[in-house]
């Protein structure tokens, strides 16, 4: 897509004139793989024991029990509203934390990924 | 108090640097921290990096009404690395030949590249005459430097390419007597590493873990939660503090109208006397000259001018500015009553609320005629769990305005009812604190990743008690974010906390965090190493794109299981 474009600009003189992407695929969006999809591919090959990728030095999850903090101002929290789930640190906040909307709660848990009804 | 004022970073666009003889007749090498932040470039030759921009292009859109006509007017001029004066103007149309830490839209590097050697002042024809020294990912994927070899190989026909890792080129040849063994710790803009490095009988063994977080994601996310968090206080803040702020201003406005000589003795006053007793008198003098005041910047002069006629009139104002305040907090009280009510079960309201819903629900499907009144849709309000309407905009405004009002005019009587010890306090804002905490408690954005100084505990417990001992030695810290205050001494304490106790553990950041990488290997490029080890375009021909020279701070190469090769043209 921005091939055409940018051709048409003055093109540097220390750039060969023929060239190409072998590999890229003509498909006018979506030329280029994603970080995933270089993953995925790499993992499907059949390599030896011994080889380590970029994908398998990912960090390990974590063990230690994660600390609450409240989700409005950030201090600890060891309160949790039953009904919002929402944690918070003080009766200051939960005063305001009644008064929020719906889709402002949604959006609080949906920040520190508590959003999904399993976890 | 010290406060921080938040600038906005300008670009200033590079120059297009001389190409000297000695550079074109030499096959200076040209070194290239291809870093996921930011790109350094430079000469082998010259001590610092001649350009430093941000990995980034822009491209503006086509204007829409310009859409038809030819060629003629064409697409506004791409933006590459410091072109970019603006960075927030085109946040938008920002694009980076990176995702996380590594290279996957090569377009976009071949943009990066073309602003990098044209401001190197490059203008050889149909080739670039420079070896290149370039940064990469640890455990780059294959395919992706192959790609790189394709590009600079074929489109600037560069006579050789090295591959190198950023913080192993910092660690290895930025560092004046390196110690053998070292737990690099890499805190980038994409992505943590953390790469231990033991020698072992002669053999270098190097494992790498590394952790990443999406942290532009993580920061921006922050960002706005802050920004949230802030508004919100700010707001409460800016309630209380307002009124004192532009009363200050007018009075000095007043003095100088009136020319009363003594405005020292007045601000001498207001610093060393009651202070409340100084807010009443400003508001007496502010009062009496804010008819004079012109060009009332902000909305509570405006109110502040309103004159009456006479105390009555006045009066009658401000009772009636007062019920109106009362009845939208009397309507927001029964609102948040009824919307608690009806999440709960066992209250009237939310019995009523489950009677509507199961009665709808109970009407025969073949004459249903829900829907022809208008009537039928109100039913909705009343059983949706807000209570029908919640606490509007429109409303809120009027309540904040109404309070300026009654403020404005009788000071004394809003504070009554609040606790005065409020009016003292200070919001202390946490943020400064809390984004960087990100690196060690990612859980704090759902993410199940341990954290920078668990995973570091992680990385020790692969080894052995003898070689922790040797890496706890030597904790070194490099990358960009290593420039936070204070993470040395917090690493350090969180790694004694899961060291034996009284072994010993040091920690250091290195010199330069951030261009320590182009340092390192622009000496490496400037050594004899660099002979041996460079990538040929004849080896690239002949072992295949994704082949290149290892050496000691380069990825280990694994070629591509047998079956899946990329064919190669013997013909």
């Amino acid at each position: 897509m921005s091939g055409e474009e940018v051709r048409a600009e003055p093109k540097p003189v220390f750039k060969t004139a023929s060239f190409y992407y072998n590999s890229k695929t003509n498909v006018k969006k979506r030329a280029w793989k994603s970080l995933k999809q270089i993953i995925s591919t790499e993992k499907a090959l059949p390599w030896p024991d011994n080889v380590v990728h970029y994908s398998s030095i990912n960090a390990p999850p974590s063990f230690k029990p994660a600390e609450k903090f409240s989700d409005l101002s950030g201090l600890p929290a060891p309160y949790t509203d039953p009904q919002t789930r929402l944690r918070f640190a003080n009766k200051e906040e939960y005063a305001t934390l009644i008064g929020l909307p719906m889709d402002i709660t949604a959006g609080y848990l949906a920040l520190r990924g508590a959003s999904s009804i399993v976890g | 108090m010290e406060i921080l004022e938040f600038k906005d970073q300008k670009c200033t666009p590079d120059i297009i640097h001389p190409y000297t003889p000695t550079l074109r007749n030499n096959g200076i090498p040209i070194v290239i921290d291809n870093g996921s932040y930011q790109c350094r470039a430079g000469w082998a030759t010259s001590s610092e990096p001649l350009l430093l921009f941000k990995n980034l292009i822009a491209k503006p859109r086509k204007e829409r009404s310009k859409k038809d006509t030819v060629e003629s007017t064409q697409a506004p001029q791409l933006q590459v690395g410091n072109d970019i004066i603006n960075i927030e103007a085109v946040r938008f149309q920002l694009k980076t030949q990176f995702d996380r830490n590594v290279v996957t839209h090569f377009e976009a590097q071949e943009h990066l590249f073309d602003y990098t050697f044209t401001h190197l002042g490059i203008d050889t024809e149909n080739c670039v005459p420079h070896p290149i020294i370039l940064t990469e990912a640890i455990l780059n994927p294959n395919s992706s430097r192959q790609l790189m070899s394709e590009l600079l190989f074929e489109c600037y026909s560069v006579p050789g390419i090295a591959y190198g890792i950023d913080c192993l080129y910092a660690y290895h040849f930025n560092e004046a007597k390196p110690q053998e063994n070292a737990l690099i710790v890499n805190v980038g803009y994409h992505t943590c590493n953390i790469v231990p490095v033991i020698v072992e009988q002669q053999k270098e063994r190097k494992r790498e873990l590394a952790r990443r977080l999406t942290e532009i994601n993580a920061r921006k996310r922050e960002e706005r939660l802050i920004e949230d968090e802030e508004k919100l206080s700010q707001l409460l803040y800016i309630q209380e503090m307002t009124e004192a702020g532009v009363d200050k201003e007018e009075i000095e406005k007043a003095c100088a109208e009136y020319q009363i000589k003594n405005t020292q003795d007045l601000q001498k006053h207001i610093n060393n006397l009651n202070v409340k007793i100084e807010k009443t008198k400003q508001k007496i003098i502010a009062a009496n000259t804010a008819e004079e005041v012109e060009e009332p910047p902000t909305k509570q002069p405006k109110l502040n001018k309103m004159v009456f006629e006479n105390e009555k009139a006045m009066h009658l104002f401000i009772q009636n500015a007062k019920k109106m305040r009362q009845d939208i907090l009397n309507k927001k009280m029964t609102r948040k009553q009824r919307k608690q009510d009806m999440a709960k079960r066992r209250t009237a309201a939310g019995q009523e609320r489950m009677r509507i819903i199961s009665q709808l629900a109970r009407k025969e499907k073949g004459n249903d005629d829900f829907g022809l009144r208008d009537e039928d849709w109100d039913i909705y309000k009343a059983i949706s769990k807000d209570g029908g309407d919640s606490d509007s905009e429109a409303e809120n405004e009027k309540l904040l305005e109404l309070d300026d009002v009654i403020r404005a005019h009788e000071p004394t009587e809003l504070d009554e009812t609040s606790n005065p010890g409020e009016t003292h306090q200070l919001h202390v804002g946490i943020e400064r604190y809390r984004a960087p905490e990100l690196l060690f408690k990612p859980y704090m954005l759902g993410s199940s990743d341990a954290g920078l100084s668990e995973v570091i505990g992680y990385v020790l417990s692969l080894f052995n008690s003898e070689d922790q001992l040797k890496l706890a030695e030597n904790v070194v810290i490099m990358g960009g974010l290593a420039n936070l205050p204070g993470l040395q001494e917090r690493i350090l304490s969180d790694l004694i906390s899961i060291r034996p106790f009284q072994s010993i553990v040091n920690v250091r950041i290195v010199k330069n965090p951030s261009l320590g990488a182009w340092y390192g290997a622009r000496k490496w490029a400037k050594s004899s190493d660099l002979k041996g080890n460079l990538l040929t375009k004849r080896m690239y021909e002949e072992f295949g794109p994704e082949y290149f020279k290892i050496h000691t701070a380069s990825n280990p190469f694994y070629p591509m299981p047998k079956g899946q090769e990329v064919e190669i043209d013997v013909s």
